[in-house]
């Protein structure tokens, strides 16, 4: 149809055998975090319940990074976007990586007496506000919730998933329109599930703490983190040779507006949660940020106002660095750890007050994750192509350019 | 391929689904010329006799706010139905609904700008000049509402010799700020976006009057190369500073509410929630007065149903974000333990003004559901009584938040049922009549249409070849800066 567009099939699409390395560096990662981790936390007094609490925070945020992926996959197809085709299946692999975090939710069901003080049926007989939640907040109905959550973000991001390889092979274009038409109801779905998914998981680990924008602000840590990992992953493919002329700067550029763009969203979200409460300064409300700016925590919510706010406004706000995959990549990577330094802030002041205890365990267990949660989406990316080969809108998305 | 998705039964008809196809954004058979002839027809040829009939009838009742207002200068307050428990009722339900609407013309100019959505070129002019009279309407209300209207400049920080400064910590006084800020930056854009389409009134201006006004405010524009050049960067910019402001005026307007402790007001999502219900809005407004001024001014080719599906879509999004958000309060409400809050919840619903509550939700949550089904969204009609009806919920989302909480607060002995007196009532209808009074003006006298944007996304622009598909709206060829890569 068009000239000088990109024929597809002079690229390189599949991850034949230049993963091999990724995939041993992301075992050995899983090794030694995991067993590190489990290691350090045997020889050390509270070491297990120290390894819950960081895994908790290690498990929300890469939870958020595959949510965030099912809802930019859901977003393309709601807005029919044509740019993104070329990418949107490396997000749909990162999005099916929601059942590897399915799997990886089993240990929080474990310590859920531990990090879950709701959980603990003696604490609701001498207080009558978890007594009176406890229709809610019970360990069943919060596994059963889970399992909801686990099984309606899985349907959905295998849906999208296989509907597109599909299309790899028939080229259909009814698949993209069923997509479509299906994607406008699972933005519903979405929306539901990670909100109450937010309040399950994080917000409930202080039962008597409550705030209706919290759900959002979840979302808005998902969606960053996923746009922050996002030029990485791009990067390190093509780095290996893989679609190194189907993705352009051009690609790059509009993930770091994307990015620029929400993590602004997440600065308003979260001073919007925080001006409220402040201004109002009812004690049971406040509660909750008195925590995160006591000793230690005061600290690192200044890190999260500067390092995951002003920095990467001002990195970000110029062409310079989104039109420089390696600068993004490195950007992004940063904005990333900022997000987990968030779910950190969000997480663990509830069962450390005033200390920050910032060590060695909390980065075995992220490198763990990491290592299961990459060595996933290696091995999912290996099994198909990773560009939507027959996709409609294929050749807008190689042709097109920022101006 | 094309025929399996569109199905053919008017060339009027763009609204087809094939991924493979986008669609056209000008259908018929319209050209540069064609489009400008439609466009500034609306301006040079007569007003049709529905123009008169209507202006007639806003204006008379833009002279019913105004008798209204002096009434209530020279009488006082006590003219509106405000009470106790009750001080705020209408001009503050009035005030956050005309800003509210105001709201869909800087997004479409802006934010759908930066996200490239091309369809916006042919209602962001149209909607611009909506949202600026919106917010005038808006602003008419927090002026009349502080009492002694001869001193409501003391709302601006002016240095005097009282030492008298206004209270930094009212969120009162950020609207003052935040509206303010936004309705400059709003005015700008819209300004800046019509220069080049002033100048085409200009250049085909037939008598003196219409060349010197035309010519004035077209500031000398030439539509030169190194013109376009700038006119686009600043295009850009504008866009990127406006982004925020549509984000942040109706969150400033939300924590009027936010940051009380007042039952149902303080509640954390307010922000986001009153951002989504006013795009909700502003885009019902849009709808509202497009599908009426498209059919009588013939410019459905311009305006296409795939313009009004888009909205349609967006009205469909927003609704459920708004959803959404009220059954999140209602759900934390419960969950927070707090009795007064689930008190003022469970009131809403079944309480004295469930009737407002339910047609708030019936409006708001209900009728947008019908846009699931493509005919709701294509046929004009239904498409028209839905936009009118999430108007009317809007309104009344505002009345819901106001009244329903105020009216019965904290202690039982002072609660107390607000009723809005006749000149409350007159008032809101008197700024309906300015509203649709300006709005007449504005298409009486100034392009409703961004011709040089439509025609950027024209297929005569070759926007489609490759090395062309970038923002879409202006860079490419218009203008003689024809660059093939």
């Amino acid at each position: 149809m068009q000239g000088n567009v990109l024929d597809i099939t002079t690229e390189n699409r599949h991850l034949n055998g230049v993963m091999r390395p990724a995939l041993i560096i992301c075992a050995v990662m899983a090794v030694i975090g995991f067993g590190g981790a489990l290691f350090l936390a045997n020889t050390t007094e509270h070491g297990i319940e120290y390894l819950l609490e960081t895994y908790l925070v290690s498990f929300a945020f890469f939870l958020a990074i595959s949510l965030g992926g099912l809802f930019f996959v859901l977003l393309q197809h709601c807005t029919r976007a044509g740019w993104s085709v070329v990418v949107r299946r490396v997000a749909e692999a990162v999005a099916a990586n929601v059942w590897v975090m399915a799997a990886l939710a089993v240990p929080v069901v474990y310590g859920i007496h531990h990090l879950y003080h709701w959980a603990d049926a003696g604490a609701a007989a001498h207080d009558p506000l978890l007594a009176a939640k406890a229709g809610f907040l019970n360990p069943s109905f919060f596994i059963i919730r889970l399992v909801i959550y686990f099984l309606v973000w899985g349907v959905m991001a295998s849906f999208l998933l296989r509907t597109s390889v599909a299309q790899d092979a028939s080229g259909d274009p009814k698949l993209t329109l069923r997509m479509e038409r299906l994607s406008a109801p699972g933005m519903i779905l979405f929306a539901l599930t990670i909100n109450f998914a937010a309040f399950d998981i994080l917000m409930s680990l202080d039962p008597h703490w409550f705030s209706t924008i919290f759900g959002v602000y979840y979302f808005s840590v998902s969606i960053v983190a996923f746009l922050a990992v996002m030029p990485k992953i791009l990067y390190a493919l093509q780095m290996r040779g893989v679609l190194p002329n189907a993705i352009t700067v051009e690609h790059y550029h509009d993930f770091g507006k994307l990015l620029f763009g929400f993590n602004v969203f997440w600065a308003y979200i979260a001073f919007s949660q925080y001006m409220l409460i402040w201004y109002a300064n009812i004690p049971e409300e406040t509660e909750w940020f008195l925590k995160r700016q006591t000793g230690e925590w005061a600290t690192v919510s200044l890190i999260l106002i500067f390092g995951h706010f002003v920095l990467p406004f001002l990195l970000l706000v110029s062409r310079v660095i989104k039109r420089r995959p390696l600068l993004l990549a490195i950007t992004g990577g940063y904005v990333a750890a900022m997000c987990w330094v968030d779910v950190y802030w969000l997480v663990i002041p509830e069962f450390s007050p005033g200390v920050a205890r910032f060590g060695l365990l909390d980065v075995l267990c992220f490198l763990g994750m990491n290592g299961v949660f990459s060595a996933a989406l290696v091995l999912r990316m290996r099994r198909h192509s990773v560009i939507a080969e027959k996709d409609p809108r294929l050749e807008e998305s190689l042709a097109f350019e920022n101006a | 391929m094309s025929a399996t998705y569109t199905n053919a039964h008017s060339y009027l008809d763009n609204t087809g689904d094939d991924p493979a196809v986008r669609a056209k954004l000008v259908v018929g058979d319209n050209d540069f010329h064609s489009v400008t002839e439609k466009v500034c027809g609306v301006v040079e040829r007569p007003q049709p006799k529905i123009w008169w009939v209507v202006f007639a009838i806003s204006s008379s009742l833009t002279l019913v706010l105004l008798a209204t207002i002096a009434y209530l200068i020279t009488t006082g307050i006590g003219v509106w139905g405000l009470m106790v428990p009750v001080g705020w009722g209408y001009a503050i339900v009035n005030f956050v609904f005309w800003v509210g609407i105001g709201h869909a013309g800087t997004l479409i100019s802006a934010i759908l700008f930066l996200l490239r959505q091309r369809w916006r070129t042919s209602i962001n002019r149209f909607a611009e000049g909506m949202t600026i009279i919106a917010v005038v309407c808006a602003g008419i209300f927090p002026g009349i509402h502080v009492g002694r209207v001869w001193v409501a400049y003391w709302m601006a920080p002016i240095p005097n010799q009282m030492s008298m400064w206004p209270n930094f910590r009212s969120p009162l006084l950020w609207d003052v700020f935040a509206v303010g800020t936004y309705a400059t930056v709003s005015l700008l854009f819209w300004y800046m976006g019509m220069i080049p389409d002033l100048a085409t009134l200009r250049d085909r201006a037939k008598t003196k009057i219409r060349f010197y006004a035309y010519g004035i405010l077209s500031l000398g524009w030439r539509s030169s190369n190194r013109h376009w050049h700038r006119f686009e960067f600043a295009y850009l910019l504008l866009a990127a500073l406006a982004t925020p402001l549509v984000l942040s005026v109706h969150s400033v307007v939300s924590f009027d509410f936010a940051v009380s402790i007042m039952p149902g007001w303080h509640t954390t999502i307010f922000p986001p929630y009153f951002v989504a219900g006013a795009i909700f809005s502003g885009f019902a407004m849009v709808v509202t007065l497009v599908i009426p001024v498209r059919k009588i001014y013939g410019l459905e080719e311009i305006i296409t149903a795939r313009h009004l599906e888009n909205m349609a879509k967006i009205m469909l999004a927003t609704s459920m974000m708004v959803g959404f958000a009220y059954s999140t309060e209602f759900f934390v409400a419960w969950y927070s333990g707090n009795t007064y809050e689930a008190f003022t919840f469970m009131n809403r619903a079944f309480g004295p003004y469930a009737w407002a509550y339910w047609t708030m939700v019936t409006c708001n949550v209900l009728v947008p559901q019908f846009f699931w089904f493509k005919r709701f969204r294509t046929k004009t009609v239904l498409l028209w009584i839905a936009s009118v009806l999430i108007n009317v919920g809007m309104w009344f989302e505002r009345f819901v938040i106001v009244v329903s909480s105020l009216s019965r607060d904290y202690l039982p002995t002072s609660w107390g049922y607000y009723r809005p007196s006749i000149i409350d009532i007159l008032t809101f209808l008197g700024s309906f009549g300015l509203f649709f009074t300006l709005f007449l003006l504005f298409i009486r006298f100034l392009p409703i249409v961004g011709m040089a944007e439509v025609k950027g996304v024209m297929p005569q622009a070759h926007l489609d070849r490759p090395g062309h598909r970038g923002h879409g709206d202006y860079h490419g060829d218009i203008g003689g800066a024809e660059v093939l890569s």
